[in-house]
């Protein structure tokens, strides 16, 4: 029933019209009452359940012998054009109970049906069968398209338009070039009468070198006046085919009859590439801590772009832990003398350290300083430094984890021992302290203290299987909250680092840390381990790409609220609000969370982590 | 008319003993109903002529949209402004219909001798029914499923002394029924199959 049934949903829209078709004349609807079951653990399932309306419960087949303890042991919800029962039509058998938790109308899709549907597309049987990776990937071939459409839709007038440099009759090619030159224009338009013509850096070059011409003719005989010209509210997409087509590089902006500037071909291809290089250009060349401000501001802006064009999430948090790196270690340059930067270094913990923040995070940063360091001035210098990154728009820690907190200046031989003793210390306090501080990575002045203090704090970890259970603990301490889904009606918040991404980057960080390795990144922590045969390549992949779908999921909801806020502050950085996600964002994040849940299941036998 | 109706049936029942039509007069005893839909130029009998019927069958509490009859027919004379507005099918619409006998045919196939549900199912019969009788000579025979009358029969306990509302819409509203498509045969068929589902299986309705 094409009426009835939705087919803009993954999978089914990638099916073909005529295996749409098939579907349709296939599909029955079936009506379940409250507390009925659809689908009994052991039995072959007779299709695959889509629901129209109402919610069902998945749960395990042993504990569901009394109807609380088959509440109690619900693990996943579906409704709203959810599918399931696709595991168990594929294995012929099913493993849980699926029951109606209120009155739940499906769609039935047969077994036959499906199996065809499968045999013949290759794509939606890839989407069905697969695991979390290979579905993202579909999705993400799915949404080229759109970027594509967006750039199909941009207009001269979102793009870049140039001030055009205009110049009189009569100007000399001297002073022409002159004020080309001054101004940084490579072209110029020579005002004869009502018309303008256009001279290019080329036209110069030529009229002087092979014409000729003296330096005091005029330019705007060399000018050529049939100007290739557009409207500010045509397609920037047509500019570029007009440039192509004429093989010019500069089209003029022309607003009814008025002279509004020009685009060049440079803008248009840069239009909807990052701008990246250039704030990092403007860091480099900041002189004073104001440039640093000023070059800094950029960065958001930056973020929603490369968010919009869909560049990988792991990519720009790793392209915006390296500009936010740059400012911090710039910073750090033009507050302290230039003689003492031998003499210390400038660490940044936590998820800078590892290189995962994305919107401006709260700042955590230490300093090292070589044993026996004399410097009266450094408390002072510190908590200035502390509060320009502030006045910059990185929060404080509000675990005071900065440079300005005495705690977190030491010696190197202080912070190993440090470091050492919170490892020996199993209360949370210690745990937590520790878990930022391993993710540490120098970012200014002299690295090689920092390096002399990790390993020395290195080697006296050992092989000691204590600390490890202990560390290790503390990934399990929250819920994975797989039934969620089923309050969507209510508030529906789900806390997506405590649920996600701690258990996530913490598992990982002890793994890396028990196997010596030096990566800070998560990501980077996980080729390792995988490379080391501590990980299996399958589910390093999974755990990757779950952890790049929670931050992203996250990503787009601080944008959304950010926006929304009066005074642009996201008070709830870490909530996923359930009414905001569309079936897709929902089946994917269903299937992540049931990743981070077998994660820690591995994480309590891999280290001995009773309940 | 309950009166006639049964007389005029068992007199029919005889006359088509040898028929081929033999069948559709004896007494339904399998658990399917068939919900059945026709979208008309005209509510009056007399004047509406046929634009397009829908029907699905219930097999027990289960809507089975894959065995559907989804009929259009050639656009007829009295297709005009009026009826157009409401269901939306104008003559263009209709241009791939079949004739109304062949129509026929697939109806009483598909119908067979099983109930038939609709909502005010009172008038689709009787419209099937003028052209039935004209082409065989019986009038259809089967038992008649009224929506309005099984909603009002569980709803008026809870509404003592108040009209009940029997609107379309009402009715899916207090069901909680997604309407599938208003006003194209097929869709009201299946809207009524799952709001009778709904009241022979589920659960009590709330206030």
């Amino acid at each position: 029933m094409s009426e009835s049934f939705n087919m803009d949903n993954l999978p089914f829209s990638l099916l073909s019209a005529k295996e749409q078709a098939l579907l349709n004349n296939n599909l029955d609807i079936a009506y379940f009452q409250k507390g009925e079951t659809i689908i009994a653990a052991g039995e072959v399932p007779e299709g695959v359940f889509i629901v129209l309306k109402g919610k069902v419960g998945e749960s395990d087949g042993s504990e569901a012998l009394d109807q609380d303890a088959a509440a109690a042991s619900v693990f996943v919800h579906y409704q709203d054009e959810d599918y399931f029962g696709g595991w168990s039509v594929l294995n012929g058998k099913a493993i849980h109970n699926f029951i109606a938790v209120e009155e739940t109308i499906c769609h039935v899709l047969p077994t036959r049906i499906l199996m065809d549907l499968i045999h013949s597309n290759p794509l939606f049987a890839d989407y069905f069968q697969q695991n979390l990776t290979a579905k993202r990937e579909i999705v993400a071939q799915h949404s080229q398209n759109q970027d594509m459409a967006e750039f199909m839709l941009a207009r001269i007038e979102d793009g870049t338009i140039r001030e055009p440099l205009i110049v009189l009759e009569g100007t000399s090619l001297f002073e022409a070039t002159r004020l080309m030159r001054e101004m940084k224009a490579d072209c110029v338009l020579a005002k004869k009468g009502n018309r303008y013509g256009m001279i290019t850096g080329t036209d110069l070059l030529d009229a002087v070198i092979i014409k000729g011409l003296s330096l005091e003719s005029d330019v705007s005989d060399i000018a050529s006046y049939r100007l290739i010209s557009t409207t500010p509210q045509d397609y920037l997409f047509n500019a570029l085919i007009m440039m192509t087509q004429q093989q010019i590089e500069r089209v003029v902006v022309m607003d009814d009859q008025e002279l509004v500037g020009i685009v060049e071909l440079t803008d248009v291809l840069s239009h909807f590439s990052s701008h990246s290089h250039v704030i990092g250009l403007r860091v480099e060349r900041a002189q004073t801590i104001e440039d640093l401000r000023e070059a800094s501001k950029g960065l958001t802006d930056l973020i929603k772009a490369l968010i919009s064009t869909g560049v990988k999430i792991r990519f720009t948090m790793e392209l915006l832990a390296a500009m936010n790196g740059r400012i911090i270690a710039k910073l750090f340059e033009l507050v302290i003398p230039r003689d003492l930067k031998p003499h210390v270094c400038l660490i940044v913990m936590g998820s800078e350290g590892r290189g995962e923040q994305i919107m401006k995070t709260d700042q955590d940063n230490g300093l090292i300083f070589r044993e026996g360091l004399e410097w009266p001035e450094m408390p002072a210098v510190m908590s200035k430094f502390s509060e320009t990154l502030i006045s910059f728009g990185f929060p404080p820690c509000p675990g005071n984890i900065m440079v300005s907190n005495p705690e977190w200046v030491n010696s190197t031989g202080n912070w190993a021992t440090k470091l050492t003793k919170w490892s020996q210390k199993f209360d949370g306090e210690s745990v937590m302290k520790l878990a930022i501080a391993v993710d540490g990575k120098p970012v200014a002045g002299n690295a090689a203290l920092f390096k002399v203090a990790r390993n020395a704090f290195l080697r006296t970890l050992r092989s000691n299987e204590i600390f490890f259970s202990h560390f290790a603990k503390a990934s399990l301490n929250f819920d994975t909250p797989l039934t969620f889904f089923g309050n969507l009606k209510d508030k529906g918040m789900l806390d997506i680092k405590k649920g996600g991404i701690f258990p996530i980057v913490h598992g990982i960080r002890t793994m890396a840390l028990e196997h010596r390795i030096l990566e800070t990144n998560t990501f980077k922590r996980i080729e390792a381990l995988v490379e080391m045969d501590q990980m299996r390549k399958k589910h390093g992949e999974n755990i990757a790409e779950a952890l790049s779908l929670f931050v992203q999921i996250r990503l787009k909801h601080q944008i959304q609220r950010v926006e929304e806020s009066k005074d642009g502050i996201d008070p709830t950085p870490n909530a996923i609000d359930l009414q905001r996600l569309n079936k897709l964002e929902r089946d994917l994040l269903r299937d992540a969370l049931r990743i981070v849940k077998d994660f820690k299941k591995h994480l309590a036998s891999r280290y001995h982590i009773g309940s | 008319m309950i009166i006639p109706r049964t007389i005029r049936r068992f007199k029919e029942r005889r006359e088509f003993k040898d028929s081929p039509y033999a069948h559709l007069f004896e007494t339904y005893k399998g658990d399917e109903v068939v919900s059945l839909d026709c979208e008309t130029t005209s509510l009056d009998v007399k004047k509406g002529e046929i634009l397009s019927i829908g029907a699905v069958r219930i097999r027990g509490r289960r809507v089975i949209t894959s065995e559907r009859l989804d009929i259009k027919l050639k656009p007829p004379a009295s297709l005009t402004g009026d009826s157009i507005k409401i269901h939306k099918i104008r003559a263009s619409d209709l241009a791939d219909g079949i004739e109304i006998d062949d129509a026929l045919e697939q109806v009483l196939e598909f119908v067979g001798n099983r109930p038939i549900l609709g909502y005010y199912v009172n008038y689709d019969i009787k419209m099937l029914d003028k052209y039935i009788r004209a082409k065989y000579g019986f009038s259809l025979p089967n038992k008649a499923i009224e929506l309005s009358h099984v909603y009002h029969d569980i709803i008026k306990w809870k509404s003592v002394g108040g009209d009940v509302d029997l609107r379309f819409d009402t009715i899916s509203k207090k069901l909680d029924i997604p309407i599938i498509q208003r006003h194209t045969a097929l869709g009201d068929a299946i809207t009524v199959a799952l709001m009778y589902v709904r009241l022979k299986f589920g659960a009590p309705l709330a206030e």
